[in-house]
């Protein structure tokens, strides 16, 4: 579906906040490696994608209504066969019942169990002077606590991007640490071009966020996706 | 609203000024202020009170701005807030060339500021008239006498062109650059509330202008980023940008919203709009001036390693210091260099390493020369900076003749001039303030490119050097 389609879905069910599911299908359509993610609107459903994707898959809950998947148990995650993945769906949508029972609930996503690599977040917000900015930064404490990040204003060219990736303290992780893969830094920086132009060319988008990207030595895929839209009167 | 260079031309090269609303209770300041004007003064003022004061001042008085002779290049408005759209109404009748508004109680201070500067943009902007201000120090041309301030210089002009969201700064950075460096300025414009004439209409104006070589600019913020962005993305890459940031922290960002009603982004994102476009970020008076010195007089600069020179062992350690936490480099010179040094320099109580740390190899001008020389010739080096100390050291080296019969000082001031490398001195007070300013002054008047100290050197290398080799093509 193209992003046009998928705006267009959230705003017909009045939504400014598109699912996991719709995020990375419109990153993945814009050029950005996502960690393959579909919905299964019942458990056959669920089972299948999960047998085409391989095991272990990750389930998760996909509602408009249910913001934080982990805390009411919406997500589960290193499921290795066709019967733990009914198990998971069903204890999902109990889990989101019990939570919400007037929750508009589109399925659940299936998703594969990406290997560990090296965590980064990649994002997009508006600033109220320059529009949109990109911040780049690693994942986790390193961007919480110590707000290791960078920032480029909208459009950026290949330059900014290198000094963008060059510019955190934690730079040194990237080029591999203590032995530790080194990240796939090219792939970063192109996948920073890439979201630039992808942003540029909708300004219906408000903010973005990948948390997290995983980086490994070659590749790079987003974990998580997280696209809110502007109300459809700014935009 | 972008207005063509023209039009621009003509308010910043105003031959007929006009002064709406002096009085006494402030000195006429501005008709004092505008006093040098080479072309025509005139005052407007309806105050019968204030009138023979004007005309005291040799300056004829009219009561209304439409009785002036015309053509009326550039007006200067200073009257209270809720006359300014009366005395606008009037511009406008009369085509005068734009208008420069000091006065202020705009969008800084209420809502009935808010809602009288919308109506004063709306008739300038109605009416395709430059409207600087409100809430400023209006127009800086020293050429055509036009001033902010009594305590600037006329007549004479240089490279330089100064973009100020404050007054106080504007005028600071022209006197400062002159009295530090010796560099005067083109033209500069206070802008204030910016309610139609914003920074990048001025950038863009100065950027085609040819007598300006460096642009300056001291930003509290803008109406319109995006523009900005853009502007000095064309803008900094053919010529160099400085941007001296107001209100980079939470405290600092509220003081500029009471300042100039600016709104606040985060310095983080002003740090990528210098980054991205290749502006120089300062973060002070003494940065922006030194930088745009080291611009102006050092040439293009081509790499960060320096061979720096020291009067003893104590200075030499902290100059490196301050120079590496620049990113700067001291490393070590040429076998070349060495062979020569060894062959004269006395290492008791000194070292030739790099820092050279001189002590009494510096004594008599001669030697002087010849160490500067090797220094110059020596091939791991980008730049030479020179300590020169004040005190008796500094006293004794001006006595002393060297064999052509100049001191030291002329001396130096010789071999900046043939120098093959960038050449800088550093003239740290001490406790001798008073001696240290007359020795920078004689070095300036020599065209010796002189700082106050080594952290103000090592600064203004380092960003004159980002500006030469790290910024994006243009």
């Amino acid at each position: 579906m193209p992003f046009d389609a998928i705006v267009a879905v959230a705003r017909k069910e009045k939504r400014l906040m598109l699912t996991e599911v719709e995020a990375k299908q419109a990153l993945k359509e814009a050029g950005i490696d996502v960690v393959d993610t579909r919905l299964a609107k019942d458990k056959a459903e669920a089972q299948r994608i999960a047998r085409e994707i391989g095991y272990p898959v990750v389930l998760k809950i996909v509602s408009p209504d249910i913001i934080h998947k982990s805390d009411i148990g919406g997500v589960k995650v290193g499921l290795a066969d066709e019967a733990a993945v009914s198990t998971a769906f069903d204890e999902i949508m109990a889990a989101t019942k019990k939570a919400n029972a007037k929750a508009n609930v589109h399925g659940v996503a299936v998703q594969a169990m990406a290997k560990q690599g090296t965590e980064v977040i990649l994002g997009m917000s508006k600033d109220p002077q320059f529009g949109p900015v990109l911040m780049f930064g690693l994942g986790g404490v390193l961007v919480e606590v110590l707000k290791d990040v960078a920032f480029r204003i909208v459009p950026l060219t290949p330059r900014d991007a290198g000094q963008m990736v060059r510019e955190i303290k934690g730079y040194p992780v990237l080029e591999g640490y203590r032995g530790q893969d080194p990240a796939d830094v090219a792939r970063l920086e192109q996948a920073i071009l890439t979201l630039s132009e992808f942003v540029e060319g909708h300004p219906e988008i408000k903010e973005l966020d990948m948390n997290p990207i995983f980086a490994y030595k070659d590749g790079i895929a987003a974990v998580d996706a997280r696209i809110v839209l502007e109300d459809e009167a700014a935009s | 609203m972008p207005f063509d260079s023209k039009t621009l031309d003509r308010v910043f090269n105003p031959k007929t000024v006009v002064v709406v609303g002096d009085k006494k209770a402030t000195q006429y300041s501005w008709l004092r202020n505008m006093k040098t004007v080479q072309g025509r003064l005139f005052s407007v003022q309806v105050d019968q009170n204030e009138i023979p004061g004007i005309e005291e001042l040799g300056v004829t008085n009219y009561t209304s701005l439409l009785d002036v002779p015309g053509p009326v290049d550039y007006v200067l408005v200073a009257v209270p807030r809720k006359v300014v759209p009366i005395v606008l109404s009037d511009c406008v009748k009369a085509k005068v060339g734009g208008v420069g508004i000091f006065t202020s109680g705009f969008a800084e201070t209420d809502d009935e500021g808010k809602g009288l500067q919308q109506l004063i943009a709306k008739m300038a902007t109605d009416a395709q008239m430059p409207l600087i201000g409100p809430n400023c120090m209006g127009l800086f041309n020293p050429k055509a006498g036009v001033r902010h301030s009594v305590d600037q210089y006329h007549g004479e002009s240089g490279p330089v062109a100064f973009i100020g969201q404050s007054g106080t700064h504007t005028i600071f950075f022209s006197t400062t650059l002159e009295a530090v460096h010796g560099i005067k300025l083109a033209k500069s414009v206070s802008f204030g509330n910016a309610a139609v004439m914003d920074v990048s209409d001025f950038i863009e104006y100065f950027a085609q202008d040819p007598e300006v070589k460096v642009i300056g600019a001291y930003i509290e913020g803008t109406k319109n980023g995006r523009r900005l962005f853009e502007t000095l993305r064309k803008v900094a890459a053919r010529k160099p940008v400085l941007i001296w940031k107001g209100g980079q922290t939470d405290a600092g960002a509220r003081a500029a919203n009471s300042h100039t009603g600016s709104m606040a982004s985060s310095q983080a994102v002003w740090d990528a709009l210098m980054r991205q476009t290749g502006a120089i970020r300062v973060d002070s008076l003494d940065e922006i001036v030194d930088t745009t010195a080291a611009i102006l007089k050092l040439g293009e600069l081509r790499g960060p390693r320096g061979a720096l020179v020291c009067m003893t062992g104590g200075e030499s350690v902290v100059i490196t210091d301050t120079f590496s936490k620049q990113g700067l480099q001291v490393p070590l010179l040429s076998d070349k260099s060495y062979g020569e040094l060894s062959s004269f320099f006395n290492v008791i109580g000194g070292s030739y390493k790099n820092p050279l740390d001189v002590s009494w190899n510096f004594q008599s001008t001669d030697m002087a020369n010849r160490l500067l020389g090797i220094l110059d010739e020596d091939a791991n080096t980008d730049f030479l900076g020179l300590e020169i100390f004040v005190g008796s050291m500094g006293r004794r080296r001006e006595r002393d003749k060297d064999s052509q019969g100049r001191s030291f000082f002329d001396a130096v001031a010789d071999f900046a001039k043939g120098s093959r490398k960038p050449f800088f001195a550093m003239v740290t007070a001490t406790s001798a303030e008073k001696e240290a300013v007359e020795i920078r002054q004689v070095l300036r008047e020599k065209g010796v490119l002189a700082f106050p100290s080594f952290q103000r050197g090592a600064i203004a290398y380092r960003k004159a050097l980002d500006y030469w080799t790290d910024r994006p093509a243009g």
